[in-house]
């Protein structure tokens, strides 16, 4: 099996990536940053055009089109946001990263996924992170507006890292794109037979009364496993009146519009059902995270005097050069 | 019943899978993610940008795993995204707590006053 | 009285050994279980008196206990005496190693081998504890506290070790008692381990004994490895050994394995070591830094005869052997005479003493070559007793004289009040050490010289031990008349600030700096109290008592002569002798067993009888020949260091010494021997071990250091790796990754994606 796209090509991409973030980290020279943008650019240009061309080529295999937008959006943003110097700024680009993959996740039809990421992510996890920037960070002072820290200014080992990286990232593509294409897409019928709703006898019922299909006397058949009678195949409920003991089968040209397991019915019955054990642990975990924050942050670190005061000077040394030379004369 | 009508339905329940040369696309912007997480982890010396790196490289974890569950079929792939949304969480609260605590000892958010390791 | 045992008839002059046979497999009976009480009460006062050095004691309680434990067990040991019917038993005790390998077992219970020879040495044993624990309690005195309690610790354990020593039933037994009074002795001869001297004569008491331990080891190595056992009982009746006697018996040691022959000569290195004999002597002098309580008990009485006992014990092995004997007897008659010439010449009397010990254990061990076990046996008794008493005297003026041992600053104290009974015990122990006639001594070594002059082969043993004792006579009663004859006069020991003038409420009235040469007037003797004077008023009767024991006590039936004689062949160490008198007179009454032709293991019979002494029987002749000696030996020290002396210091004696040149010094500095030892012993065994000690240094540690340095260096390259930095890990982590993914990826590849 080929690759889904040239290696040449892919490699090509890798190369104009790590080039493009090597130069686009922070660092002394500005320059360089507006010379990596554009390799970024170029890159992500390059790989959207190569795989849009391949995809076309293919009849069906041509996906959504908001999904180069998607895309696109998400891995500048996630560019910008290792390359940008100020925290909050990347945590902004970080939010628009968040939010052009939850732009994908409802291309690939995952709604509440969708909705819970963009709520729980940019709304909880990087609102608190945006505080903690805040509360970590000196603001700047009016006479340096463009200062910025030693510590986001330059970056760490930059060339070597984007290096590593895109090696990581050419080989990782190399293997999926190699492997990706013996992996047979299951068929429907299968599933469709595996509906959820043989599950979910209770939210069947409910329905089919709010239809009026169902008298207060019935209720759903179930099958000795406990599932419903209902043939999804064919279309058909199975309903018995407790009162007489006699059933009667509503057809397929009784079935209700509305009688569909839409994508939160599935997402919340495997998760009760397949993961209870797995939820448990989460909900430990996130005990835990919030005992361990509140310890953490609770904790009051004595500094010695001296140590705080020579700090305090290096800080405002290093802030602002001008101020040594000024005598504090203590004018009130 | 006919066919059709059944398909139809189970279009309506379960849309059709990925076909696997657009699950590549997916999984290519989700490594492509990953990487620059990565790439941002090891070169930004800002204590927090390095935890939202994380949390980059966790988004681009779930992303493969919405585009995988929408391949199979299933739900699990989205079940494991909650999952990878409560550890970044509990990773955040633990993070930033520890970054405060940190950034208390040395008024400084650089890892780079943290070597005491060092051999 | 008591009857032949297994061994007795066999050892017996008796050509016939038909009863050899039937008695040889006899079963040993199993004695009653109070026996184990003589082991056990020492013991006992010793866990005691730890107790009572944990708890803080401060009474003379240790003391109390030690006496009445070592006194009970003397007292049981008469009640076993009493009761003992002449056939040995076993008391068992418990089961401690039982080894069982294939066909052969070894055997070594915690029992007791109870027989006439083990009654007769626990009898002085359990007795001289007693008194001396008596004396100690006294004489320690001034260390009460944690020391005393630390002194009478080791003094129970010192009683219990003697006591499995001499009862033990095996070779196993006797060696846990043997390195149990050597670490006794250790521990009491350092008792006063501030002092350098003590520490250092412990050490070398220690260390010499450890020579002769590894003989012992080794000798009871070679028993179980030949005789497959290691229980007295078992042995001593076993076949192999009684052909080995009775080939021995006519001269022929060819029929006798060399390794049977070698047991005795390592059995004898350890009883060379644990008796002070040549060349090993040399710990013995030293160890009189220790307490005199423990020189007396110790290293006079008892546990220094434990060489002589274990001879004694294994006596058929060592006659199975054709040069352990003469060994014996000679290395004996070395020892006596280089100690009395070396005693000769000290001045400390606690010195002079310690020599006349080794003097005198020559002379039992020359007794026991020259075949009279009965005689050496004899001498162990009548010397523990008379030695004791005199250590304890010594003791005493030691105790009395703040230290004073030095026989040129004490003189008259015959005439210092309070002092009489000390005199009177020197007296007679002075007598009988010289052998002066009708004294114990006189007899037991009289005994000795006898039969030495009557087994064919030893006459020049026999001339030499008479000399040592004139020489024996002559310095015996050079401390007696030095000390305490003549006019009075003493100087104080260096002990004087300590305790003395406290015990007479005397405090502040001397200045320690006056030593030099005041008199009564500054410095009080401390007189001995009633303990002291009690224990020598019983010893000094005990010392006239053991006289009483060379006429009585022998019997027809096991044609002994006198107790000591009865005890001894009654046991393991019976042996007739078929020379001389003996003989002779047996085979007049008994020809039947006792022929006089016949063929002995030392010679020709017949030539034995052929050597009579200046015209007359040997033993008759010995009693006028070594009485004569002996007063020649006491005038001879009454001319030189009484007639017409003045002062303390100076005597007739210090010109004629002059005369004989460096001899005098000489033997004052005990013919150099310590110095030869360094020089041929010590100092190559030191330079050999700074030699291996650098090799170790430079060449093991080198290597060590070496294969320790590999890896530092190696550390020292990739060191800078371990940067502390958070982010290089990172880096690090996912190049690995990236390799990691390169490596299974290439592989997949290769392998095909199927």
């Amino acid at each position: 099996m080929d690759t889904i796209i040239s290696p040449i090509a892919l490699y090509l991409i890798c190369v104009l990536g790590a080039v493009g973030i090597g130069a686009a980290l922070p660092r002394r020279n500005k320059a360089s940053e507006i010379v990596g943008g554009l390799l970024i650019a170029a890159s992500v240009g390059f790989g959207t055009l190569v795989l849009a061309l391949r995809a076309s080529e293919i009849e069906g295999g041509l996906p959504n089109f908001f999904f180069y937008p998607f895309a696109i959006l998400a891995l500048g943003a996630s560019a910008r946001m290792i390359t940008h110097p100020r925290p909050v700024y990347s945590a902004l680009y970080f939010i628009l990263t968040i939010i052009a993959s939850c732009g994908m996740y409802l291309l690939l039809s995952a709604e509440f996924m969708a909705f819970a990421l963009v709520i729980i992510y940019a709304g909880a996890i990087l609102i608190t992170y945006l505080f903690v920037i805040m509360l970590a960070t000196q603001a700047p002072s009016s006479a340096s507006e463009e200062f910025i820290d030693e510590t986001d200014a330059v970056s760490r080992e930059p060339i070597l890292a984007a290096g590593i990286g895109f090696v990581l990232l050419a080989i990782l593509t190399t293997a999926m794109f190699r492997g990706i294409g013996d992996l047979p897409a299951p068929p429907d019928e299968t599933l469709a037979q595996e509906s959820v709703l043989v599950n979910l006898p209770r939210k069947v019922e409910r329905l089919l009364e709010r239809e009026g299909l169902i008298t207060n006397t019935e209720r759903l058949v179930r099958n000795e496993d406990g599932t419903a009678a209902i043939d999804v195949v064919n279309r058909t409920i199975t309903l018995e009146n407790t009162d007489l003991g006699t059933t009667r089968t509503l057809e397929a040209d009784q079935w209700p519009e509305t009688l569909t397991a839409g994508n939160l019915d599935r997402l919340g019955y495997n998760l009760m059902h397949d993961h209870p054990m797995t939820i448990e642990i989460a909900g430990i975990i996130l005990l835990m995270a919030m005992l361990g924050a509140t310890v953490l942050a609770r904790k009051h670190i004595e500094l010695e005097d001296d140590l705080k005061a020579a700090q305090a000077r290096k800080l405002g040394e290093s802030m602002n050069p001008e101020m040594k030379s000024v005598p504090e004369t203590g004018n009130a | 019943m006919d066919m059709t009508h059944s398909v139809q339905l189970a279009q309506l329940a379960f849309p059709d899978a990925v076909p696997s040369i657009t699950m590549a696309h997916y999984l290519f912007v989700s490594a492509a993610m990953f990487v620059m997480g990565l790439i941002g982890f090891m070169t930004r010396k800002n204590m927090i940008i390095m935890f939202l790196c994380t949390e980059l490289m966790f988004q681009a974890a779930g992303l493969a795993l919405i585009a995988f569950g929408r391949h199979h079929l299933g739900a699990d792939g989205q079940t494991f995204v909650i999952f990878v949304l409560c550890v970044a969480a509990a990773e955040a609260a633990m993070a930033l707590a520890l970054v405060v605590l940190l950034f208390r000892y040395r008024e400084t958010l650089s890892s780079q006053a943290w070597k005491e390791l060092n051999g | 009285m008591i009857n032949t045992t297994l061994l007795s008839n066999l050892l017996a002059f008796a050509p016939d050994t038909h009863a050899a046979a039937d008695h040889a497999v006899t079963e040993i009976g199993s004695g009653p279980k109070w026996i184990l009480l003589i082991v056990g009460l020492p013991l006992l006062s010793s866990i005691l008196s730890l107790v009572y050095a944990i708890i803080g004691n401060k009474t003379k309680l240790p003391a109390w206990t030690t006496v009445a434990a070592a006194g009970t067990a003397f007292l049981c040991t008469v009640a076993m005496y009493m009761s003992f019917d002449g056939t040995p038993y076993t008391v068992h005790a418990f089961d401690w190693i039982q080894v069982h390998f294939g066909e052969k077992s070894m055997i070594a219970n915690f029992s007791f081998y109870i027989d006439t020879l083990t009654i007769y040495w626990m009898l002085f044993v359990t007795g001289l504890a007693t008194c001396i624990a008596l004396y100690a309690s006294e004489y320690m005195s001034h260390d009460v506290g944690t020391s005393y309690c630390r002194f009478f610790g080791a003094f129970g354990l010192f009683v219990f070790s003697m006591a499995c020593l001499v009862m033990g039933d095996n070779f196993l037994m006797l060696y846990l008692g043997w390195e149990g009074v050597g670490l006794c002795s250790y521990l009491l001869i350092g008792y006063f381990y501030k002092k350098p001297e003590a520490v250092a004569a412990a050490k070398k008491a220690f260390i010499v004994n450890r020579i002769g331990d590894l003989g012992l080891a080794l000798g009871i190595y070679l028993i179980f490895v030949h005789f497959g056992t290691l229980e007295y009982a078992v042995l001593f009746s076993d076949p192999t050994l009684l052909s080995y006697v009775e080939s021995a018996k006519t001269g022929d040691f060819s029929a006798i394995p060399t390794i049977a022959q070698w047991i005795p000569l390592l059995l004898m290195i350890g009883a060379f070591g644990k008796s002070a004999q040549f060349p090993l002597y040399v710990w013995l002098p030293d160890a009189m830094e220790g307490p005199t309580p423990v020189s007396a008990l110790i290293h006079a009485a008892t546990m220094v005869t434990a060489g002589v006992y274990l001879i004694a014990r294994t006596y058929p092995l060592f006659l199975a052997s054709e040069s352990a004997l003469p060994i014996v007897a000679w290395i004996g008659t070395i020892t006596a005479l280089l100690a009395a010439t070396i005693g000769m010449a000290q001045f400390d009397i606690k010195r002079i003493m310690a020599y006349s010990t080794v003097s005198q254990l020559g002379y039992m061990f020359a007794g026991l070559g020259v075949l009279t076990p009965t005689g050496g046996a004899y001498h162990v008794l009548t010397h523990a007793f008379f030695k004791a008493l005199l250590f304890l005297c010594c003791g005493a003026v030691m105790h009395g004289f703040a230290g004073q041992l030095d026989l040129r600053k004490l003189s008259g104290l015959r005439k210092v009040k309070g002092w009489g009974i000390v005199f009177v015990g020197m007296l007679f122990g002075c007598l009988n050490l010289a052998g002066f006639p009708l004294t114990a001594g006189y007899f037991s070594k009289d005994t000795i010289l006898a039969e030495a002059f009557v087994t064919p082969g030893y006459s020049m043993i026999g001339w030499i031990l008479l000399i040592t004792a004139g020489l024996t006579a002559y310095y015996t009663f050079r401390v007696f008349f030095r000390v305490f004859m003549g006019p009075v006069e003493y100087h104080p020991g260096d002990e004087l600030h300590d305790h003395d003038h406290d015990d007479h409420g005397e405090e502040a009235h001397h200045d320690t700096n006056e030593h030099g040469d005041h008199h009564s007037d500054h410095f009080h003797p401390h007189a001995p109290g009633w303990a002291i004077n009690t224990v020598l008023v019983i010893l000094t009767a005990c010392s006239i008592a053991a006289t009483g024991l060379y006429f009585v006590g022998g019997d027809k039936d096991a044609h002994t002569k006198h107790y000591a004689d009865t005890m001894v062949s009654a046991s393991t160490a019976s042996y007739h002798s078929n020379y001389g008198k003996h003989a002779f007179e047996y085979y007049e009454k008994d020809p039947e067993h006792y022929p006089v032709a016949g063929v002995g293991p030392r010679g020709n019979i017949d030539k034995a009888l052929e050597m009579p002494i200046v015209g007359g029987d040997p033993h008759k002749m010995m009693y006028y020949i070594s009485g004569v000696i002996g007063v020649i030996g006491i005038a001879l020290a009454w001319f030189l260091h009484l007639f017409g002396r003045t002062n303390a210091a100076e005597c007739k004696m210090d010109p004629i010494a002059r005369m004989f040149g460096p001899i005098p010094k000489l033997a004052e500095n005990k013919w150099y021997v310590d110095e030869i030892y360094w020089a041929i012993l010590v100092s190559p065994l030191r330079i050999g071990s700074h030699i291996l000690h650098w090799i170790d240094k430079l060449l093991v540690d080198g290597l060590v250091n070496l294969f320790g340095l590999l890896p530092r260096i190696f550390a020292w390259i990739i060191r800078p790796s371990q940067s502390g930095v958070l982010q290089g890990y990172a880096v690090s982590m996912a190049g690995g990754v990236a390799i990691l993914l390169l490596v299974v990826f290439v592989m997949v590849m290769q392998g095909g994606l199927s």
